[in-house]
């Protein structure tokens, strides 16, 4: 049986070589343009011959034979697979079934993955991998590319051989880190504090925190390059928690250095408490202006599974003032929670801090979330918006006006 | 594209894939839309030829798809010697292959190969319901009862939730067997309709209706019909289960309703401790209610009008049967406004209890306390579903026994005009129900609630028709 296998083989073999061969002549000797009459044709005649000489069940024997080896080989291996080789294995299947399935999955990822408490959180793991897998790639890719361009671009630079005449040796970035490092100290003795309160550890998943880390990061970096900075406090801050281990991981030497206030006392204890205003789009009270004197503070928490309330509860336990931002007052709003992510929510601090303009500070207001800024009176803006939801949905409308008559009450 | 009629040769597969605008993911395409359409499994042969003499190889999605079509058509040799390939090529397979094998295989004779693939699939993960469902169909198919239960037993514990499919063929193929053991396993599925609060469609309470009917001696008698307000079956005057809670289930649903649903995570999210306490010594002091009403609510049934008045009116509606009568409010109702008159409010209060919670604290939850702690009789006017509240319940238990309770004292009030005249505006109380909506038995009569699958049922909507059986 076996060399009966291998002899089939060898002819498979023979056969699919010469084959190509005389596919790619074929390419060549017929225009595109020409196959789709030729192709036709040739149906029809086939349809007038027999098909004897198809055999139909062909592909089996060439699946079975490609086989024989290796079963040999693995037939020798222990049968029953650890469960980390059966998750690995499944995987493999997945991906080759064409599922969203990273193609290389490392040991601790893949225990995350067996951890996953039902199948849909293991797919939605798989697919989160997957993406990122997708986009890392991409990127190389893009690099990769940009390299070359500017190897490029370099060759003929020296080529041409002009000599730059300027008056600054070229260290921008290092200069410019200087320079931002000066304000942010400044701000560390004059500025405005700006409090994160980094007590909601316990409400979030390990990837809320780190989406919440990577935020903060953000903001801080825009803080720096500010004209005038806030000077931020992270409060209730543990160390050693999921936060700092994060933080470690996003900014590494960098954390001892980071020109911020970083402590575990409450901001309560810090702070007196008539000066603290606790911002949460929870808040029945809606800022009415930006105060110079009063101290912020901002919940460091990603909120993605809905849960209400969580910050507002925290004001109200510590009896402290809480202000929402006047999103509805400026804005046509349109889809999407009003809770901003922190990058966004320090922009438009900054923003106000330094020409106290709604309107330029809400810019900040991802574009998708609203329709366009309140300058009209509400009447004319509902058919605007009438418009506008017509046009681009066609139904859905009552829904839209529900809202809207929720958003703007009548007076 | 079009697959073709016929098996093509090589050469004619290469001009088509060269002609496709992506040659890439020719085959799978093709293999799809020979899926959709049904094509000869000779055509799809001859691709999979085709392709597995251009690259020696074929990969998995492709066969998986081949797989399909095999199923689609119930060609078993096909499926059989797919699955031998696939065996040898691969060390196991994925779900999606072994759904198809199962499934494929146990519409067969070869039905006992399914069973051998699912014991495969045991070992690398809990099957899914599909995969049981057709073994289980298939072994009842072939009369072997004790294994079709033995799998369904085992589903269940592995927390796998059957299909009402599987459910139901079990009491299609037992219809006219004998066998106590049998008839223990199916009152064992009816019961276990009734503890999950599930509701048969038509089809399958006529496979019940005939189940019964058929089972030789038990002189069993089913008869369609609706069950009345008072609830009392109309078929064998029998009255059905109450639609109260036990002493044990209340006290239970009372507690988890104060543990989860007002305190949560953190008490200060829906109230603060201080005014809890507040309302908690208020409600102590002025026990029992007959009724309580969520006042905002109520106040928003006739937007046209005044909120006041719409409140005033529920008062006024609700009093007369001398009723004690608690409105739970917010405080910005007692600030005079052009919706809350204070005349009005005050003489509210000369009729009914009422309570201020904080504007921004949530009322609902007080409403359900202080209608728990005012007894079995209490019932509870809103039109809210309540469902973010039934949602903060941990386990599905206690949701159960929520809804149950919700279906007994929520009186759902809806505002209707007497004919032509716009006044007086009346309160219709959609009645509480009285007895309960489930699956039940007395040993000798056995009445389930079922649905027409063509009406749309929510989930706070219970059928109104049943099957009512009874033994002679």
């Amino acid at each position: 049986m076996q060399s009966a296998n291998m002899l089939l083989r060898r002819i498979v073999g023979r056969f699919v070589l010469p084959f190509a061969a005389q596919h790619g002549m074929k390419k060549d000797l017929f225009p595109l343009s020409r196959t789709l009459s030729l192709s036709l044709r040739l149906k029809q005649d086939k349809s007038c011959e027999p098909s004897e000489k198809l055999d139909l069940d062909e592909w089996k024997k060439v699946m079975k034979s490609g086989l024989q080896e290796e079963v040999s080989e693995t037939a020798s291996e222990p049968k029953e697979l650890s469960s980390l080789a059966a998750a690995r294995e499944t995987l493999e299947m997945w991906r080759l079934a064409g599922r969203a399935v990273p193609e290389n999955i490392s040991e601790e990822q893949l225990k995350t993955f067996m951890e996953c408490p039902s199948k849909s959180a293991k797919k939605k793991y798989l697919k989160y991998l997957y993406l990122k897998e997708f986009h890392k790639k991409n990127d190389k890719r893009k690099m990769d590319e940009k390299r070359e361009r500017r190897l490029e671009a370099q060759d003929q630079y020296s080529k041409t051989d002009e000599t730059k005449k300027s008056p600054f040796v070229c260290l921008w970035s290092r200069t410019m880190d200087k320079a931002y490092n000066w304000r942010a100290a400044q701000s560390m003795v004059f500025g405005q504090p700006l409090v994160f309160d980094m007590s909601y550890e316990k409400e979030m998943s390990v990837r809320e925190v780190t989406n919440t880390v990577r935020q903060i990061v953000m903001s801080e970096s825009s803080n720096r390059r500010s004209v005038d900075p806030f000077h931020i406090h992270f409060c209730n801050f543990k160390d050693d928690s999921l936060y700092h281990r994060e933080f470690i991981k996003n900014y590494r030497d960098a954390w001892d250095k980071l020109l911020i206030t970083v402590t575990d006392q409450c901001y309560t204890e810090i702070f007196p408490k008539d000066k603290l205003i606790y911002l949460t789009a929870d808040s029945p009270k809606v800022m009415k202006t930006f105060d110079h004197d009063k101290i912020y503070i901002v919940g460091s928490m990603v909120d993605k599974s809905i849960k209400t309330g969580v910050s507002l509860a925290r004001a109200k336990r510590l009896g402290l003032e809480t202000a929402a931002l006047p999103l509805e007052k400026y804005l046509l709003w349109c889809t999407g929670a009003k809770n901003l992510t922190l990058d966004q929510m320090m922009y438009i601090l900054l923003t106000l801090k330094d020409t106290a303009d709604w309107e330029k500070a809400l810019e900040f207001v991802p574009k998708r979330k609203y329709c366009g800024f309140v300058n009209k009176p509400v009447k004319e803006l509902k058919k605007t918006l009438d418009l506008i939801n017509t046009l681009k949905l066609g139904k859905g409308r009552e829904k839209v006006e529900k809202q809207f008559a929720k958003n703007y009450p009548k007076k | 594209v079009q697959p073709p009629e016929k098996p093509l040769q090589a050469e004619e597969w290469n001009k088509l894939r060269e002609n496709f605008q992506s040659p890439e993911i020719f085959e799978e395409v093709m293999l799809n839309s020979m899926i959709r359409c049904n094509s000869p499994i000779d055509v799809a042969k001859s691709l999979l030829t085709h392709l597995a003499k251009r690259n020696g190889d074929i990969a998995y999605n492709v066969l998986v798809k081949y797989l399909t079509l095999c199923v689609q058509q119930g060609q078993v040799s096909e499926i059989r010697d797919v699955y031998d390939i696939m065996k040898v090529r691969f060390k196991i397979l994925e779900s999606g292959a072994y759904n198809l094998l199962i499934r494929g295989l146990s519409n067969s004779n070869q039905w006992r190969m399914a069973l051998a693939v699912l014991e495969e699939v045991k070992k690398i993960m809990i099957p899914s319901r599909v995969c049981y469902e057709s073994c289980i169909k298939a072994a009842s198919r072939h009369q072997e009862m004790k294994l079709a239960f033995e799998l369904y037993n085992e589903m269940l514990a592995k927390d796998v939730v059957p299909t009402l499919d599987v459910l139901q063929s079990f009491f299609d193929f037992n219809r006219g067997m004998k066998g106590a053991e049998l008839q223990k396993e199916l009152f064992g599925i009816l019961l276990y309709l009734r503890e999950n609060q599930i509701y048969p469609h038509k089809t399958f309470m006529w496979s019940i209706k005939l189940w019964f009917e058929s089972l030789p001696g038990g002189n069993w008698r089913g008869h369609l019909t609706n069950i009345k307000d008072s609830g009392q079956c109309p078929v064998c005057k029998h009255q059905l289960e109450d639609s109260n809670l036990t002493e044990e289930e209340y006290s239970n649903l009372s507690e988890r309703i104060i543990r989860d649903v007002i305190h949560g995570t953190d008490t200060f999210r829906k109230t603060s401790p201080k005014e809890l306490e507040a309302f908690q010594t208020f409600v102590e002091n002025r026990l029992p209610f007959d009724i309580v009403i969520d006042g905002l609510n109520v106040a928003h049934i006739k937007s046209r009008r005044m909120q006041c008045e719409n409140l005033f009116d529920a008062v006024n509606c609700l009093a007369k049967e001398n009723a004690r009568l608690l409105v739970l409010g917010r405080k910005h109702m007692l600030m005079n406004s052009s919706n809350w008159k204070r005349e009005i409010m005050e003489e509210m209060q000369n009729k009914a209890d009422f309570f201020f919670a904080e504007n921004i604290s949530e009322d609902d939850a007080f409403l359900l306390y202080a209608t728990l702690r005012s007894g079995k009789h209490c019932k509870f006017v809103t039109r809210d579903f309540l469902r973010d509240h039934k949602a903060c319940l941990s386990d599905s238990l206690t949701r159960h026994l929520f809804r149950k309770w919700q279906r007994g004292h929520q009186i759902v009030n809806t505002l209707y005009k007497v004919q032509k005249k716009c006044f007086p505006y009346f309160f219709s109380q959609q009645p509480a129900l009285r007895y309960d909506c489930v699956v039940q038995t007395t040993g000798d009569t056995w009445h389930i609630p079922y649905k027409n699958v063509f009406e749309e049922k929510y989930s706070y909507q219970v059928p109104r028709k049943w099957l009512c059986i009874q033994q002679k």
